[in-house]
């Protein structure tokens, strides 16, 4: 993959001869050149190809080996390989059928979620339309662990607070227990609703409204013209926004830990963590159901994105329409009071529980026995282990953010628009974090970095570089963004102006990439700040973070003080929201 | 290739352009097939052709933006591209000046700091700057724009920056890649008229690719016809036009009645006698001692037509179409249907009888 372009047949020698002949004849201030010659080039796409195959690829490598490790699941490299961890796992369906159950129930509500919210806020003219629609990034922003707390606060039994109020009304058992599939469902389909809802209002946008519009102008009526031309042009989109959200389903952990744990209740991820971190650990198991695990999901996205492709019709044309929205009269006011309740059971209603919460000593809403307190934001902020979490984890935010952006820079600009051969070799390996599951990357990165002879297990070294491998996709989409954005004539232009390839890349590259350069530091570090399924493998005792640690004192210790932490660590991700916001909005009207 | 130019021999040693058998391959697409041609100082040349013809990738080569596979390119007599001298002067180094099709108007910059930045590369002194600056957005009437962010300019103002820029830090060549295919075509007509004025102003040696034969024919010293990789004709607008030496440059450059038949023998007064398929006989002169063909390409606007009983060949009005500058007829005569340009003045009702009549020197002899 080396000589491609500079290969076959060529009537001169090596690119570098050519590169050496232009640079002696243009004087010897000239080195910067050289750099986008083939020969140089090639040399840094292979490094980065071997650090990031390395980083990328070698925690997997771990994890076939080990799931097909039947001897003591604790040595390596493996006495004996067989597939029995695999078998097993057929053997004891009741966690696949677990996971099944709560994936299916979530997946139906999350995009009967996002059905209706994407129908109402693109198809219908309801006051406050553009707010609404900007809102509806909120919920993805509040994650589901966030969202498991609060509903254990709102919806725990006997002590939940809808709960207490049910009680106190005069009924005799609990409204309905969060800690249950159902609970595990809600929880989660109210967060993957956002996810189900961004891609159906995309598939509605992007229809040409003149498709209903002919309709209608050759005679067919409203009704008609909505199953035969609306529906059909729809379906794929909502199709294939149900397998992704079902597939993120499989895979998901947070909600399925904090309100499954404590019923014992499992799902495969649930598993995974039990059988890696109970003792004695089994390693073995534990890599066989991420595998599997990791499987299914490629399988399932593999699908979403073949029925996109194939069933998408003509209605996928780049261009966003703005669809004639529908004239509801009275009926608006009960659709946005249902478009505005979605907003309040997935951001407003969770947060203010946390709140209501975290500055009580024992939560209630029986209003003579509320002892409102301060303790909990003190403990959180200075009980021995929580405060240095929340500094680990600013630190990691930061210093990964700060490293991961130039080095993802550089593999963006060398991936979307050096033209090199192996391009696309290179994207596919760089976006796999983004196919396996995070807990399931954790495991691998855990057990690779457990028998590799350099000592930064349980050390914060360890989980900035697990931190950096699992968000080289986002970084890179983030970046690719605005890569592509930029006209290869803008930079063009620079050099035929005189500018040297230094200069261009200072000049004008830089300064066009850098509103995405800004928006993938936000995102990495607010992804950084709440990382919970590589943390809970990596931590150490010295090396404590946030997401793990308030999952902890949700287990063990009381829900006022995790209450707090997790306000915490909201409010720290919210900041960095309204920065990418800001930054966001100047982009865009900076093109209008 | 007989043409007068204005401007000494391009072929000489003082061509401020030369290309010598330039062959450019993306992967095993061929784009350009072994193309030469030399452009004297103060001229400019236009790349004609139809997209994917090679013109756009012959136009990078010499900016330095794409790596040809073989052949030599000069500029100003030194060798920037060659392949058998390994050869290869980066982009920043040529000393050429680029208008993009896309404007390519860096949108974080004024228009000033667009405009400078050419100069601001070769350190030029502040002052120097800002007269250069003044000088050239005066140039194209924008200087009252000079601190206008980029992003906030129409197309066509966008255009004229572009062009500023180009010319800010005096380049001995100008390239011009398709600059006015994305203005509307009344901008397009003024653009194309401030252009040749200003290359001819600051005597600077320009080639310019476009796909439309129209500004092709309108702004340029001399053209050349490029099709599949090739040149297909060099030559000055009114030769091109007159006597287009290849069936592509007939149909592609002006509009052209192409009638098949073969040459039967000599005619009167020096010419041919070409004999249509359908056996219609008519005069063609001999040009370039030709004396075979099977091709006649006659221009719609050089035929005349009368009412019927004149000396010329009967015909029908088919169909008449109003254009404004110009009416077209579409009318049947014994070889078929012939397409007729004829001033608005000139009226003739639809199925009216005609009397047909051209030159022999207007009937262009093909292979």
């Amino acid at each position: 993959m080396t000589n491609g372009k500079s290969g076959a047949g060529r009537p001169i020698a090596t690119a570098a001869e050519v590169d050496a002949y232009a640079t002696a004849e243009a004087g010897p201030a000239s080195w910067l050149p050289r750099l986008r010659m083939p020969l140089p080039r090639t040399w840094i796409m292979l490094l980065l190809l071997v650090v990031c195959g390395a980083l990328i690829l070698y925690p997997l490598v771990f994890l076939v080996t080990e799931s097909l490790n039947i001897g003591d699941p604790q040595v390596f490299p493996p006495e004996e390989l067989g597939w029995l961890n695999y078998t097993d796992l057929v053997n004891e369906p009741h966690v696949l059928l677990n996971t099944l159950l709560v994936a299916c129930i979530a997946t139906v509500l999350a995009v009967l979620f996002g059905f209706v919210q994407a129908w109402i806020l693109t198809r219908t003219a309801i006051p406050g339309r553009a707010r609404l629609e900007r809102l509806m990034e909120l919920p993805y922003y509040m994650t589901p662990l966030i969202g498991a707390l609060a509903w254990g606060v709102l919806l725990g039994p006997k002590t939940g607070l809808v709960n207490q109020a049910w009680r106190n009304l005069g009924f005799g058992s609990d409204l309905f227990d969060v800690y249950s599939p159902w609970g595990i469902a809600w929880v989660m389909a109210l967060f993957e609703g956002t996810v189900a809802f961004v891609m159906i209002s995309a598939a509605m946008k992007s229809m040409d409204p003149s498709l209903e519009e002919s309709s209608r102008v050759l005679g067919a009526g409203k009704l008609r013209t909505a199953l035969k031309v609306t529906l059909p042009l729809v379906a794929p989109g909502v199709l294939s926004a149900t397998i992704f959200v079902f597939a993120e389903m499989l895979g998901s952990f947070a909600a399925a830990f904090v309100l499954g744990i404590p019923g014992r209740f499992y799902v495969i991820t649930t598993a995974i963590w039990q059988a890696a971190l109970s003792y004695p650990p089994d390693y073995g198991r534990a890599a066989a159901m991420g595998l599997s695990l990791f499987g299914a999901m490629v399988i399932t996205l593999g699908l979403a994105k073949l029925i996109m492709r194939k069933g998408s019709y003509a209605t996928i044309t780049g261009k966003a329409f703005r669809p004639r929205a529908m004239e509801v009269g009275a009926l608006r006011w009960p659709l946005l009071g249902i478009a505005w309740g979605y907003i309040i059971l997935a951001v407003i209603l969770p947060l203010g529980a946390l709140c209501l919460t975290s500055f009580q000593r024992f939560a209630t809403v029986i209003i003579s026995q509320m002892q409102f307190t301060l303790a909990n934001y003190e403990t959180a902020l200075a009980m021995g282990s929580l405060a240095p979490a929340f500094g680990n984890s600013l630190l990691l935010g930061i210093v990964v953010a700060t490293i991961g952006v130039p080095v993802i820079g550089v593999l963006a600009w060398i991936i979307y628009r050096a033209r090199l051969p192996g391009a696309a070799a290179m994207e596919f390996v760089l976006m796999i974090p983004q196919a396996v599951p995070r807990l399931v990357f954790g495991l691998g990165l855990l057990w690779a970095w457990i028998n590799i002879p350099i000592p930064i297990y349980g050390t914060l070294w360890l989980l900035g570089i697990a931190y950096f491998t699992v968000f080289i996709p986002l970084g890179l989409r983030t970046i690719a963004g605005v890569v592509l954005q930029v006209d290869p004539s803008l930079e063009e232009c620079a050099r035929v102006c005189g500018a040297s390839w230094g200069h261009q890349m200072r000049t004008v590259t830089l300064p066009l990439l850098r509103p995405g350069l800004v928006a993938a530091w936000l995102l990495i570090f607010i992804a950084s700040v709440r990382e919970l399924g590589v943390s809970i493998f990596l931590m150490g005792p010295h090396s404590k973070v946030v997401a793990p640690a308030i999952v902890n004192s949700w287990l063990s210790a009381s829900s006022e003080l995790s209450a707090a932490m997790a306000l915490l660590q909201t409010a720290l991700v919210f900041v960095a929201v309204a920065i990418l916001f800001r930054v966001a909005r100047r982009v865009r009207g900076a093109e209008a | 290739m007989s043409d007068i130019t204005p401007h000494a021999d391009p072929r000489g040693t003082d061509a401020r352009i030369e290309v010598r058998d330039l062959v450019l391959r993306y992967g095993d697409a061929t784009a350009v097939d072994g193309v030469s041609f030399a452009i004297a100082p103060g001229e400019l040349v236009t790349l004609l052709g139809p997209s994917g013809c090679g013109k756009t990738s012959t136009l990078r080569a010499i900016a330095g933006l794409e790596t040809p596979f073989s052949g030599t390119i000069r500029l100003n007599g030194k060798t920037v591209w060659s392949a058998t001298e390994r050869r290869n002067v980066p982009a920043e180094k040529r000393g050429v000046s680029m208008v993009f099709q896309s404007y390519a108007i860096w949108p974080h910059m004024t228009v000033a700091e667009n405009v400078a930045y050419g100069l601001r590369v070769r350190k030029a002194s502040a002052a120097d700057i800002a007269s250069n600056v003044d000088r050239v957005l005066d140039l194209v009437q924008m200087r009252r724009f000079a601190d206008r962010p980029a992003s906030k300019l129409s197309g066509g103002q966008q255009q004229r920056v572009a062009v500023a820029r180009a010319i800010a830090f005096s380049p001995t060549v100008l390239l011009f890649d398709e600059p006015l295919s994305n203005l509307d075509a009344k901008l397009r007509a003024e653009m194309r008229v401030e252009l040749r004025e200003l290359q001819r102003r600051l005597d600077i040696t320009a080639v310019y690719v476009t796909h439309d034969q129209e500004e092709a024919l309108a702004i340029s010293d001399r053209v050349i016809v490029m099709n599949h990789g090739r040149i297909e004709q060099i030559g000055v607008p009114e030769t091109l036009y007159a006597t287009p030496a290849t069936r592509f440059v007939a149909d592609f450059v002006g509009a052209a009645n192409m009638i098949e038949g073969e040459v039967t023998g000599p005619g009167r007064a020096g010419t041919l006698r070409f004999e249509t398929r359908t056996g219609l006989p008519l005069e063609v002169a001999a040009a370039d001692g030709r004396r075979t063909g099977s091709l006649v390409a006659l221009r719609s606007s050089y035929i005349q037509i009368d009412r019927a009983g004149g000396a010329g060949i009967p015909g029908t009005i088919h169909r008449r179409m109003f254009h404004g500058d110009f009416i077209q007829y579409v009318v049947d005569w014994p070889a078929g249907q012939l397409i007729v340009r004829r001033p608005p003045t000139e009226h003739h009702d639809e199925g009216s009888a005609v009397s047909i009549s051209f030159a022999p020197e207007h009937c262009v002899l093909l292979d």
